[in-house]
This record gives structure tokens, C-alpha cells and sequence, in this order.
């Protein structure tokens, strides 16, 4: 269902100040380990938008994510949240409890004024025919696809994607994303994905894990940050897939 | 299921009858020792009736008896869950209380509230609570991560909430475990009265080890071993009730759901 952009602008939540979460000198080793999961590991986000967390696994994304969504204490260096107020973290193997059926689950857990974002992310996301079903009942995609509509429904200024789209198709994938980045364009979204084709189109920085004792740790790259209304051309896409290849 | 699981008692019993009887015939022992078929047969028939109300007067203690058990094990387990301070004081404790044997305590319970109702129902509670209360700790102490997460990264947790979706994901553990603590209820309840109780059916073992009459006790056997057949096939119906009802069938949940998809 078409919306006008005077509807968007309803149930998207006002513009914060550009100024967002900074890391500096970030470190971090688990209890009773010597090895350090990431150190002097430096970012910042300075503006809203939507932005990719990326990296081979076991280099630390998710350690940084749930640092980030103050899962994990303990951490060395500092972390900044600036204006970020509300930080969510969702990953992809969450599940929805079984007694109830995925409509009157998203029902009960949309705050109020949130019945029409929630219609409107039920179409964009496909879960329409599904909503009967309990959440078991669900292939991997769409549980996937489930969980983060409920997460988008809460109210958020950071929200930490941990691998949020897996097993979802390309098409279904692409429609998401771009809707999540009309709907909440004033929002921080910290992407992490495996995908790095998704992470080049979509993202707009994109900071990429150099793995253990490499310095710095990571590298910033702006990516084609694709919109509903600015598509990405197929030579910056390749130029910076190979300039992601090459940080490495 | 009622029927095959009374079938299976009474092959069971009846093996273990032949059994009696083969060490009775190989070791030619005399009647005195292990009575005849014949003679149990007899016996039976002349204390059927007696035994019967003796084996359900135990029953009825015994089910009232799990019934205190099953919601004192839920009320410490769930208090017990939280790992804060007096979380794990009340876990320490349970532990530590559950390893004095409660048979050794029995003769205290009988001096002090008499051969009785109470101290029968006390006893039989006791020694069902203790294996129920770590299973249901060990489960509402254990968290669904994957499902909670939700709950406490958008403030929503509360305890009634965090109790229903643990008990929900082992749902098919806390069945077995309140259908197999039946039989803990029942054992409780004949030993309070095997120590010193003046009713029940263990009262009526005790009469009949100090007569030597190993027929008397075999009858008791049996009926103590049909009626908690029946105990546990209703439990484990009931728990199967509850399951199904919470995991309704596809039909039942399109029919009864269809107004909530209505509003989306």
C-alpha cells in the first residue's frame, strides 16, 4: 500500500542533532581469557543513517554490537553515546513465544500511535498471509523477517542489526531495507551482515574489522548508501566492493 | 493409554510373580518362606476389600500430598530463579535441606504431631518436594535467551512474564517430572505409614512383614502398583490437556485468531 509522504513523516520520530555514538580506544576480553577480542578499536557515527558494521567472523562484531547495546560490561576505552538515547540490539536467532499467533503478538508489543507502522511494515515485509501462524510455524526468513519488525515498532534512536535478515531472499531483502531506510532516515542503524554486495548497496558507512593485531583495527568506507530515490551504479558498486576486498 | 499402561503393570507383576515362584520351586522353599499361588489367590480374595480402602486412603494422602509439594516447589522455585541475593540463599538452602534424608526425620514428625493424618500428609509432601523443587529451579532458573532477549532490551520483562516462558518452553519436562514425583508422593506416604502411622496401606505391610506373610504383602504390591497406574496415566492426561491447549491445533488457532489478523 502506497503511502503519501506526509503519512511517513506521522511515524517516523523527530530529527535528533547529528552528533552520535563515538568509540575511542574501544577493548574487550572475555572473563578469565587472555585474548583480547578487539583493542584500540576506534568509530564514530556523526550522523543518522543506516551503516554496516563488517568483517570475517570472529573478529568481534558481535561482541562490539552487544558492548555497544550495554549487554557486555566490563569493556575498556570509551564509549560515547552522544544524543543516543535508546539502543536496541536484535540478532537473528531470536524467537517469539509459542502461545500465540505472530498478529496478536505484534498487536500487544506495538506502543501507541504505532498501528499504522506496524501495517505498513507488515506489507513491506511479506508477513501478511503468515499472521495466523504461531511463530514455529515460520520458515528461518520470515522468522527473521518477524523478529525485527518488532523491534523496528519500539521506540529506538540505535538499532544494531546482527545478521537481522539472514535467510530472507534477495528481493524480499532489498525491499526491506530500503523501506526501513525511507520510514526511519533519522534513526542510527548499525548493519552487521556477512553479505557484502548488501553491505556496499545499502550501507552508508561501512566500518570494516581488520581482524585481530592488525592496526588500526578498523577502516571507515563510504558505501552507495542506495535509497528508494538514489539507485547505485554497477562501477561505484564494484569499485567499492574492491576497495572493501582490499582493507582486508 | 489407560488400559495399555494397566496392561503393562499386570505383565510386569505377573513376571515378577513367576519370578517369586521360580526361586520358591529351584530352591525348594517352604510356603512359610514364599507362599503358593494358590495361597496369595487366597489371601487375596479374603483382604481384597480391606487392602483396597487402605491403598486409596493412601492414595488420597499421597495426591494431597503432591498437590502441597507441586505448588511449594513452584512458590521456592520461582522465588529461588533470580541469581540475586536471596535467590541464591533459598538455592543453597534447598540443596543443603535436601540432602538430610527425610525418612531420618520422620520419627521426629510422628513424636511431635502424633501418628496421624498430619504427619502422614507432611511426610509424603516432604519426600515429593525435594526431587520436584530442583527440577522446577533448575528450569526457571535457566533462561530462554533467544526468546527473553526481547522482553529485557525493550523494558517489558516482569516476573510473571520471564515464569510463563520458561515454563512454556519445558512445558514436556515439567510433565514428566510432576507425573514421575507421583510415585515419590505414594512411596512417602506408605513409609510415613510403614514407620508409624495407624492407617493406610503401608500400616497394613508393617502388620503383615511382622505376621511373615508374604502373601498379604504381594496383594498390597499389587494394588499399590495398579492405583498408581491410574495416578499417573490421569496426571500425564492432564499435563497433555494443558500442552494442547496451549499449543492449539492449526484449525482451532485459524478459527479462534482470525479476528486479531482482522485488526492488523
Amino acid at each position: 500500500m502506497a503511502k503519501s509522504k506526509m503519512d511517513l513523516k506521522n511515524i517516523t520520530i523527530k530529527g535528533k542533532s547529528p552528533l552520535g555514538l563515538t568509540c575511542r580506544q574501544l577493548e574487550y576480553r572475555y572473563p578469565e581469557s587472555d585474548e583480547w577480542v578487539f583493542k584500540h578499536l576506534s568509530f564514530s557515527l556523526d550522523r543518522p543513517g543506516f551503516h554496516s558494521l563488517f568483517g570475517p567472523s570472529g573478529v568481534g562484531k558481535t561482541s562490539l554490537a552487544r558492548v555497544i547495546a550495554g549487554e557486555i560490561k566490563g569493556f575498556g576505552g570509551e564509549l560515547d553515546q552522544g544524543t543516543i538515547k535508546t539502543i536496541l540490539y536484535t540478532y537473528n536467532q531470536e524467537r517469539l513465544p509459542g502461545w500465540s499467533s505472530l498478529a496478536r503478538h505484534l498487536t500487544g508489543m506495538t506502543p501507541p500511535g504505532k498501528d499504522e507502522l506496524r501495517r505498513e511494515l507488515v506489507e513491506t515485509f511479506g508477513l501478511k498471509p503468515v499472521l495466523n501462524h504461531t511463530f514455529a510455524q515460520l520458515s528461518l526468513g520470515q522468522q527473521n523477517r518477524v523478529n525485527l519488525l518488532r523491534y523496528l515498532l519500539q521506540d529506538f534512536d540505535l538499532m544494531i542489526m546482527d545478521e537481522s535478515l539472514a535467510n530472507v531472499d534477495e528481493r524480499s531483502k532489498e525491499t526491506i531495507l530500503l523501506k526501513i531506510k525511507e520510514l526511519f532516515y533519522d534513526r542510527y542503524f548499525l548493519y552487521i551482515s556477512h553479505n557484502l554486495i548488501e553491505v556496499a548497496r545499502f550501507c552508508d558507512r561501512i566500518f570494516v574489522f581488520r581482524g585481530k593485531g592488525k592496526s588500526p583495527q578498523t577502516i571507515t568506507f563510504k558505501g552507495l548508501d542506495t535509497r528508494m530515490n538514489k539507485l547505485s551504479r554497477k562501477e561505484d558498486l564494484d569499485r567499492v566492493l574492491l576497495e572493501i576486498m582490499n582493507a582486508g | 493409554m489407560l488400559g495399555r499402561r494397566i496392561i503393562q503393570f499386570f505383565l510386569i507383576f505377573t513376571l515378577g510373580i513367576i519370578c517369586l515362584m521360580g526361586v520358591k520351586y529351584s530352591l525348594n522353599l517352604s510356603d512359610y518362606v514364599i507362599p503358593g499361588p494358590r495361597e496369595i489367590l487366597t489371601t487375596g480374595r479374603s483382604i481384597f476389600h480391606e487392602y483396597l480402602f487402605d491403598t486409596m486412603n493412601t492414595l488420597i494422602i499421597a495426591v494431597i500430598g503432591q498437590a502441597i509439594s507441586i505448588f511449594m516447589a513452584f512458590f521456592v522455585g520461582i522465588t529461588a530463579r533470580q541469581s540475586t541475593w536471596a535467590g541464591t540463599l533459598i538455592r543453597a538452602a534447598a540443596y543443603n535441606i535436601q540432602a538430610y534424608p527425610i525418612v531420618a526425620v520422620a520419627p521426629i514428625i510422628f513424636i511431635l504431631l502424633g501418628d496421624g493424618f498430619t504427619s502422614r500428609l507432611l511426610i509424603a509432601a516432604m519426600i515429593c518436594y525435594f526431587p520436584l523443587l530442583l527440577s522446577v529451579i533448575g528450569i526457571m532458573a535457566e533462561p530462554v535467551v533467544d526468546i527473553e532477549h526481547f522482553y529485557v532490551a525493550t523494558g517489558r520483562m516482569h516476573w510473571q512474564l520471564e515464569v510463563k516462558i520458561r515454563a512454556f518452553e519445558n512445558m514436556g519436562k515439567l510433565t514428566t517430572v510432576i507425573a514421575g514425583s507421583s510415585t515419590l508422593a505414594m512411596a512417602g506416604t506408605i513409609v510415613a505409614e510403614f514407620i508409624a502411622a495407624n492407617q493406610g496401606i503401608g500400616h497394613s505391610i508393617r502388620i503383615a512383614l511382622y505376621q511373615s506373610d508374604l502373601a498379604r504383602i504381594l496383594v498390597a504390591l499389587f494394588l499399590i502398583g495398579l492405583f498408581l497406574s491410574i495416578y499417573q496415566e490421569i496426571l500425564e492426561s492432564i499435563g497433555k490437556r494443558i500442552t494442547s491447549s496451549l499449543f492449539l491445533t492449526k484449525e482451532c488457532r485459524l478459527n479462534k485468531m482470525s479476528r486479531n489478523s482482522a485488526e492488523l
